[in-house]
């Protein structure tokens, strides 16, 4: 027992004042007058006998009335056992299944302690089990069986998710307000440290919820882990493949770990890497020496830590012929191709191949193969070929047209079909050039504004953008970038050149992934295979894209999705580590590696300073050493303040004080 | 009418005349039509004048009609002066419920006043004494008597003690003639010095009655606590229990009060206790039936 306030047990002295005027006071009476004492006989050792004892009650009352009241405003508490504390409480345990539990026998233990906590609960208590992760699992509703409950709790296997107590107070919260009763939250977790929230208040739990830390671990333990891996994601010249691998060591001392690439379970290559104690080291694998199709590949360490999993980080990469690009220019124009070339080989990694024709040799060329077509400020275009683009168009196909300096001489653009309304001149000297004012950032076509600065206009075509959509413009509201969507296949109009002399925009970094945007935009083709991390997303189709049917394969060759989810869900959250299989709405296919967030790798704990603010309970001693690393299931205890009951007792005295002093005191009735 | 004659309403009634005329009113309004009480000059006779009969008396329609004197006589004639002798000492002040014993006794006084000069026609007069005579007003029918007795007892103010041997020939002397001697005190003397002091005045031939004004209180007290009494006459202070004055001080009131009673009996006098939460007319009354049996 103790007092929150106990500097309001001064007020006790008070008790000394109804002492006073009861029996150290000496009694005065108000003479009364009489009409003559002639009858009256003095009487005085009786009356004073009397008092005493007629008013021994009341200024019991009285003192105690004072006593409590002090000891109300001191506010009195005792600690009460937690489980203790209400009948009518909910048990909830929480086990933390996250990547990082998979480290030794850390699950084992936190389900250990937590069948242990079950089997000691009183039977009729009610208990619930979740497990979390990144999110949180509801195993259980509240329930007094044993049985399923325990069931629940061996039934809690590894998961890949990162975990996050924040989830969990969140979880809790909600769960708090639906039971309505107090709730006895216990968390076996290995209190990882990238656990928490960025912001601590995340983790505040609501009144009626008492937290029972119960950590498996009680220090960090070294892990290495290969923390990343660069690797294209397709690949179509085998030699300019290459992988390069990211070694972390997390509390680790110097070592040298050997990092091998495992491609389709055949380890390729082996390299060595020295890793500074706690930091990083990278190692590059030259060749990436893959089959068509897609090869289901991984970095693999040789590290002898309890935390296995991290040791591997998996990718896909899809090996395909490159697609060819037809780049249609005039005879003059040797600028354009070349710039265009060397932008796209330089950024889609040898995807495409481009075909340079000039316009009169281009009049019989096939379309059909190409992946798309460039049309570079051609001055007159062959109506045969205008014709081909245009079937070759509406059939899905797509056209980037460069409108030059020649473009001026034509009443309108060729295939994008809208009028040129006339030409900007602008001037090189004296900053009279123009730049990008703005952007649509929703088209694949267009970065920000940002990446366009420092790119000089000094020639634009003005075109009617009544019937396109505008991607870019200039300062001067010039149309730059014009999308139109011609039959199934798109239009993609740049109001200047490519060849450096209408504007210096080859020469600017933001030109590499300008080509390589439009090209994957206009082929139809986006990024495949590659790497993503778990509970992170997976597009499954675009908003166009209803109604078809998507297939996902997960790491153990299920599939996931049910027959209306493969019909309707646009995105699918990936789960577990390892390689999914996708049929994707536009009818290709695709595999990815998944690995676990590489912060679970990290197996430093949280502080115990910081467990004891969020449990509210101040710090402990630590364990005895025969318990160390594992902390000992105890009872946990919590201040109850009793200050209320203490208040009633002085509203009940004062009443009693008050019945008494009027019978007293009051006007006595005749007695006859 | 009952509650014209209750104290604690006379008490809120400023003056004493109009006191004493809604007490009689009231009395009389009152009472049955009865023949042992006649309230007007009633006729007996005619007797023939003798020299020395007072003129004024004389019937002057006869003596026109026969040239013979006539006295008229009356049956009120027989009148009997009322004297009151009004305690004004320190002990009638006492009070415990509004209407002190002095303001009783003035309102007894004042009706009593009041139905015998109006009603009566009787000479009335007053005493009012302490431990001497401190003021007296010789019974009279004159005109204006009323409105000095009433005035008499507005200044009659209590103080000083009560001593009945002192002004007991003052008494003597201004009681020359027999009439009816009311006395109207708290009477804290022993039982038997009062009737000794009082008992010549009925060898005068007067009749006496002794008023004895008490408070409630002084009847049964009830204190709820030990207290400490002072005596109004002698300052004199006293610490009593609630048990004392609850059984045993009951037993020696009583005991005076009797003792008053038989002693005021045995000396020929009439005794009569007037509590000042009664009403009044219990004084009337016995003044009546006194005076109804004087004639």
């Amino acid at each position: 027992m103790g007092f929150l306030s106990p500097w309001f047990l001064a007020g006790a002295v008070a008790v000394g004042i109804p002492i006073y005027l009861h029996l150290l006071r000496r009694h005065t009476t108000t003479p009364q007058p009489f009409s003559s004492l002639m009858f009256v006989e003095h009487r005085t050792q009786s009356s004073i006998r009397h008092r005493r004892l007629r008013y021994l009650l009341l200024l019991s009352l009285r003192l105690a009335l004072l006593a409590l009241l002090a000891l109300a405003f001191a506010s009195p508490y005792i600690n009460r056992p937690v489980a203790s504390a209400s009948g009518d409480k909910l048990l909830l345990l929480a086990i933390d299944n996250s990547f990082s539990m998979r480290a030794g026998s850390r699950l084992a233990d936190a389900k250990r302690d937590a069948l242990s906590l079950l089997a000691d609960r009183n039977p009729a208590e009610r208990a619930q089990i979740v497990a979390f992760g990144s999110q949180v699992s509801v195993l259980t509703q509240p329930i007094e069986d044993s049985a399923t409950l325990r069931a629940a709790v061996e039934s809690i296997v590894p998961g890949d998710s990162r975990g996050s107590l924040g989830e969990l107070a969140h979880a809790v919260r909600s769960i708090g307000q639906n039971v309505r009763a107090p709730v006895e939250l216990h968390v076996f977790s290995d209190m990882q440290k990238s656990d928490m929230p960025a912001n601590f208040a995340e983790m505040a739990l609501p009144d009626g919820v008492s937290l029972v830390l119960h950590p498996v671990v009680k220090s960090a333990v070294p892990n290495w882990a290969v923390e990343d891996v660069n690797a294209p994601g397709e690949v179509w010249d085998m030699k300019k493949a290459h992988v390069q691998a990211v070694v972390a060591g997390y509390g680790t001392p110097a070592a040298t770990r050997s990092v091998s690439l495992v491609v389709n379970g055949k380890t390729i290559a082996t390299r060595s890497v020295a890793v500074p104690a706690g930091g990083r080291a990278s190692v590059e694998f030259q060749s990436l020496d893959v089959p068509y199709g897609f090869s289901r590949c991984e970095v693999r360490i040789d590290s002898a830590d309890p935390l296995r999993a991290d040791d591997g980080y998996m990718f896909a990469v899809g090996r395909f012929d490159p697609q060819r690009v037809l780049l249609v220019h005039d005879a003059s124009d040797s600028r354009s191709p070349v710039y265009f070339a060397s932008a796209l080989a330089a950024a889609a990694a040898s995807a495409f191949a481009v075909d340079s024709v000039s316009v009169e040799r281009a009049a019989n060329t096939q379309l059909s193969p190409y992946a798309f077509v460039v049309l570079s400020d051609v001055s007159s275009l062959p109506s045969s070929l205008e014709n081909d683009l245009l079937r070759y168009v509406r059939g899905g196909g797509g056209v980037l047209i460069a409108a030059g300096t020649s473009s001026a001489r034509r009443s309108s653009i060729p295939v994008f079909g809208d009028n040129a309304l006339g030409s900007h001149y602008y001037s090189r000297e004296a900053e009279r050039f123009m730049t990008v004012g703005e952007t649509d950032s929703s088209s694949p076509a267009a970065g920000k504004v940002a990446q366009w600065a420092g790119v000089r206009f000094y020639y634009a075509v003005a075109v009617d953008a009544a019937n396109s959509r505008v991607i870019a413009r200039l300062t001067d509201q010039t149309p730059l970038l014009l999308d139109k969507k011609i039959g199934e296949g798109r239009v993609l109009l740049l109001a200047s050149g490519l060849d450096n002399l209408t504007n210096d925009f080859p020469l600017h970094p933001i030109f590499v992934p300008f080509v390589e945007r439009t090209a994957r935009y206009l082929s139809g083709t986006e990024r495949r295979g590659g790497s993503r991390s778990v509970d992170s997303f997976l597009d499954l189709r675009t908003a166009k894209e209803q109604a078809v049917s998507v297939e996902v394969i997960d790491p153990a060759g299920r599939r996931p999705l049910s027959l209306k989810e493969a019909t309707s869900a646009s995105a699918y959250q990936l789960t577990q580590a390892g390689f999914y299989e996708l049929h994707l709405a536009n009818g290709r296919q695709d595999v990815v590696g998944v690995n676990a967030d590489r912060r679970e790798s990290d197996l430093a704990v949280i502080p115990d300073d910081v467990l004891s603010l969020w449990s509210g309970k101040p710090k402990e001693e630590p364990p005895p050493a025969a318990n160390a690393g594992r902390e000992p299931v105890r009872q946990p205890t919590k201040p109850y303040s009793f200050w209320w009951y203490a208040m009633l007792l002085v509203l009940a005295a004062a009443v009693a004080e008050s019945l008494l002093a009027s019978r007293y005191l009051g006007v006595q009735r005749e007695e006859e | 009418m009952q509650r014209f004659l209750d104290p604690s309403v006379l008490g809120a009634i400023s003056g004493l005349d109009l006191v004493a005329k809604t007490v009689v009113d009231g009395f009389v309004a009152g009472l049955h039509r009865s023949p042992d009480f006649g309230f007007s000059q009633e006729f007996a006779e005619y007797r023939a004048y003798s020299p020395g009969d007072d003129l004024r008396h004389v019937d002057w329609n006869v003596f026109a009609r026969t040239e013979r004197a006539y006295l008229k006589r009356y049956r009120g004639e027989t009148n009997s002066p009322l004297t009151v002798l009004l305690d004004a000492s320190n002990s009638m002040n006492y009070t415990s419920h509004g209407v002190s014993k002095m303001d009783y006794a003035r309102f007894t006084a004042a009706s009593l006043f009041y139905l015998a000069i109006r009603d009566q026609r009787d000479a009335a007069g007053l005493i009012v004494f302490d431990d001497e005579v401190r003021n007296y007003i010789r019974p009279s029918t004159r005109q204006g008597q009323l409105h000095r007795l009433l005035s008499g007892l507005e200044m009659a103010e209590p103080r000083a003690r009560t001593d009945f041997a002192k002004p007991l020939h003052h008494f003597q002397e201004f009681l020359r003639r027999r009439g009816i001697v009311l006395i109207i005190s708290d009477f804290y003397e022993s039982a038997e010095k009062i009737i000794r002091t009082i008992e010549p005045l009925r060898f005068h031939g007067n009749e006496v009655v002794l008023f004895h004004v008490l408070d409630p209180k002084e009847i049964r007290p009830d204190l709820g606590e030990p207290a400490v009494l002072v005596d109004l006459e002698t300052r004199e202070r006293v610490e009593v229990t609630p048990e004392y004055m609850r059984n045993e001080y009951r037993g020696k009131i009583n005991a005076h009060i009797e003792a008053l009673r038989d002693g005021a009996r045995s000396a020929g006098m009439d005794y009569h206790l007037l509590v000042t939460d009664q009403p009044l007319d219990g004084a009337l009354r016995e003044y009546l039936t006194i005076r109804q049996g004087r004639n």
